[in-house]
């Protein structure tokens, strides 16, 4: 018997959630958009009241050379702490997907729980010139320096990365500890049975089985990356010479220290952009790829 | 079912006029509630100061209820203070945020001027002239006072008295004999220091920077709001000298490497000589060195000058206030700077009191008795410049920062830096002029 349901109910039941998609993605999201067409600078008092800019918002953008730095600093974070967090993740759930290691998997997920401000406080020590943990370890290969992490240059945003590093990946193992644990079991025996040594196990069936797992733990890495800006704050504040400074950090301060509310809109869509166009391209390649397995 | 209306309608009608006649009293007499914003990222007990400060205002002014509201730093309350007014919420009615972001805040109307209010008072003009008039320099835009100072501070060098006279050396008074004195304070077994001779934050330099400059021959701010001198020969002079700290004299840590936090651990511990830093961090220091701790202004160019800026943050008014909510507001607000107020949270807290005559007071007196360097710290300011507060201040720091910082590191010479910092400020300034 097929069971009569009433029209409106599929409606009713995502009701709450589109809302809230409305509220908080949607209307901020347009608002942002058209925000960024106006030059409105609050300490400005000519441009306290937003005057139409055209796109002149994102010609400043780009052609400053501090948003420039900015901009590359975020995508050689992004770009080298993904890849590093998703590839430990998933040898990390793979080595721990035994119910003995369980100990193991607490404290490989532990940096998870903290607030990322305590984690940057605590790191701040480590990168501490002389006495840090680093240095302390550096010494040990005949270093002397006194040399401050977050000081150098060319150091600070790889301490940076470093943190993330530390804090995320047992979140990531997480999603992967999930995915190892569903794999089926009969393939492994008869991949067993067939003689098939772990190189190709693992590239031509476990990898492509995790293929959805992937998928997601790549977007929520990459989205969580971009919004990286907890330990800026605590560790760097962009420095030195905004050399560490983040996307989204700039965002903050373009928005409530120079008051710019045109260009942190423009920043903002920048940003939505950037982040769409990753996450439909890679599950339009996902998706592709599953359809040749 | 007539009955039930009328019986309804004249619930109704009750409640109405007993919620007019409730409210009207309200606006007349009422019991009036304020809240002020804090930052507690300081080294003091601020909330027990504050919680004690809003008790006994309010033992003094019945009906009035005052709330602190505390948060992290300057930056926090700012930003909590900007998004509460820009989202169309009520934000608090006072707000302790830094003296230098005076332009920003009253450009974008967060603030409301006080100038009304002092000239309302019966000694307004006395009230204003006792405070240390370095201070209240930040106060005034548009002809209007603005803020009131209150959690205010100076950059001081600090030196460990014992171990200077221990070595033989004189308190520095001059470029050179701070250089010299920072080479041989400097401790080295190998390679390996056991001792700096000196440190001077750079994590965020601007502000302990400024008296280099000053002591060179000029200050990187203008008298105007508009006005920078980064790339003048004083200040290149400036940034060269403490580059050859660490490049000549190998007696502090080269380029960016001491931070605001850890410079004070140093010296109390003894492995830093001498540190450039707060006043606010006395307190602090005192209750931890345990050797003489000498104080003084940082030394400039030549023999016998030394120079400071002031820091800190003041007491705004918050806009969006009901006119009783103001007057209670600013009635707190005066009676939070009084003398002897200021005379005890400079005791208790490090900053340097901001009324003339808190030094008068006979608590003061006492703690000055035991503690010289207390009076050291506001000696500091006799010979202070502005401190880098101007038109579109985030921008204008962050480019100096930047080219400083870089020039620091050696990534640029002295003279690119700051000419390219110079040339970024007058874009980032040109708006306003």
């Amino acid at each position: 018997m097929i069971r009569k349901s009433h029209p409106l109910l599929p409606y009713l039941l995502i009701l709450p959630t589109l809302v809230f998609v409305l509220i908080f993605t949607v209307y901020p999201s347009i608002s942002s958009i058209v925000g960024s067409l106006y030059q409105h600078r609050l300490n400005i008092p000519k441009y306290r009241d937003p005057q139409f800019f055209g796109l002149g918002n994102y010609r400043d953008l780009f052609e400053s050379q501090q948003f420039r730095l900015i901009m590359s600093n975020t995508v050689r974070y992004v770009v080298v702490l993904v890849p590093a967090m998703v590839v430990a993740s998933l040898f990390l759930a793979l080595w721990l997907r035994k119910k003995r290691f369980a100990r193991l998997r607490v404290a490989i997920f532990h940096p998870t729980i903290l607030p990322m401000v305590s984690a940057a406080t605590i790191w701040l020590f480590f990168f501490t010139p002389d006495y840090g943990l680093f240095n302390s370890f550096l010494r040990l290969f005949g270093y002397s320096g006194p040399e401050n992490w977050i000081g150098n240059p060319d150091m600070a945003l790889w301490a940076m990365v470093i943190v993330a590093f530390w804090k995320d990946t047992g979140f990531y193992m997480i999603f992967y500890l999930a995915g190892v644990q569903n794999l089926p079991k009969d393939v492994y025996e008869a991949l067993e049975i067939e003689g098939a040594g772990p190189v190709i196990t693992f590239f031509r069936f476990t990898l492509p089985l995790l293929r959805r797992t992937t998928l997601f733990v790549t977007t929520v890495a990459v989205i969580g990356a971009f919004r990286t800006v907890d330990h800026v704050f605590v560790m760097t504040q962009g420095g030195p010479s905004e050399r560490s400074s983040l996307l989204l950090y700039h965002l903050w301060q373009v928005r409530f220290e120079s008051l710019n509310v045109g260009q942190a809109s423009a920043i903002t869509v920048i940003l939505i952009l950037v982040l769409l166009m990753f996450t439909i391209a890679n599950f339009i390649f996902s998706e592709g790829r599953s359809k040749d397995v | 079912m007539p009955k039930k209306v009328l019986l309804l309608s004249l619930i109704a009608v009750l409640v109405t006029v007993n919620g007019f006649a409730g409210g009207q009293k309200e606006t007349s007499q009422g019991p009036v509630t304020i809240q002020i914003a804090y930052p507690v990222a300081v080294d003091a007990p601020v909330t027990e100061i504050l919680d004690g400060y809003a008790r006994d205002f309010m033992a003094s002014h019945p009906g009035v209820t005052i709330e602190p509201v505390y948060a992290g730093g300057y930056t926090d309350i700012k930003t909590s203070i900007q998004t509460a007014i820009d989202g169309g919420g009520q934000a608090p009615a006072l707000a302790v945020m830094l003296a230098t972001d005076l332009f920003d805040l009253v450009n974008a109307r967060y603030v409301e001027p006080l100038s009304d209010y002092v000239d309302e008072m019966k000694d307004g003009k006395a009230y204003l002239n006792d405070f240390l008039p370095v201070f209240l320099d930040n106060s005034y835009y548009q002809g209007k006072l603005w803020s009131l100072p209150f959690q205010r501070s100076a950059v001081v060098m600090y030196y460990n008295a014992d171990l200077l006279e221990k070595e033989g050396i004189a308190p520095p008074d001059s470029w050179d004999t701070l250089a010299s004195a920072a080479e041989a304070l400097t401790l080295k077994d190998g390679d390996a220091v056991k001792r700096w001779g000196i440190e001077w934050p750079s994590g965020w330099p601007y502000w302990v920077f400024q008296p280099l400059a000053i002591g060179a021959g000029q200050n990187i701010v203008g008298e105007s709001d508009t006005e920078v001198y980064f790339d003048n020969p004083s200040v290149i002079d400036a940034v060269k000298y403490y580059n050859s700290l660490s490049a000549t004299y190998h007696a502090m840590p080269a380029g960016v490497q001491s931070s605001w936090g850890n410079v004070v651990p140093n010296f109390v511990s003894g492995n830093t000589a001498m540190i450039v830093h707060s006043s606010g961090s006395l307190s602090k220091i005192l209750s931890q060195a345990d050797f003489t701790v000498g104080v003084c202004g940082v030394p400039g160019k030549e023999k016998g000058t030394f120079a400071s800026v002031p820091g800190g943050g003041n007491i705004y008014m918050v806009s969006g206030l009901s006119d009783a909510q103001k007057k209670v507001a600013f009635e707190f607000a005066v009676f939070m700077t009084d003398p002897a107020r200021a005379a005890q949270f400079s005791i208790q807290t490090g900053y340097i009191a901001t009324r003339k005559s808190a030094y008068d007071q006979d608590v003061m007196k006492e703690y000055i008795k035991e503690h010289p360097q207390a009076l050291e710290t506001r000696k500091a300011l006799d010979n202070a410049g502005k401190e880098l507060s101007l038109q579109n201040l985030n921008q204008v720091r962050t480019i100096f920062h930047t080219y400083i910082q870089a020039a620091f590191n050696g990534d640029m010479t002295a003279e690119a830096a700051m000419a390219q910092a110079q040339k970024e400020a007058d874009e980032a300034l040109k708006d306003f002029r």
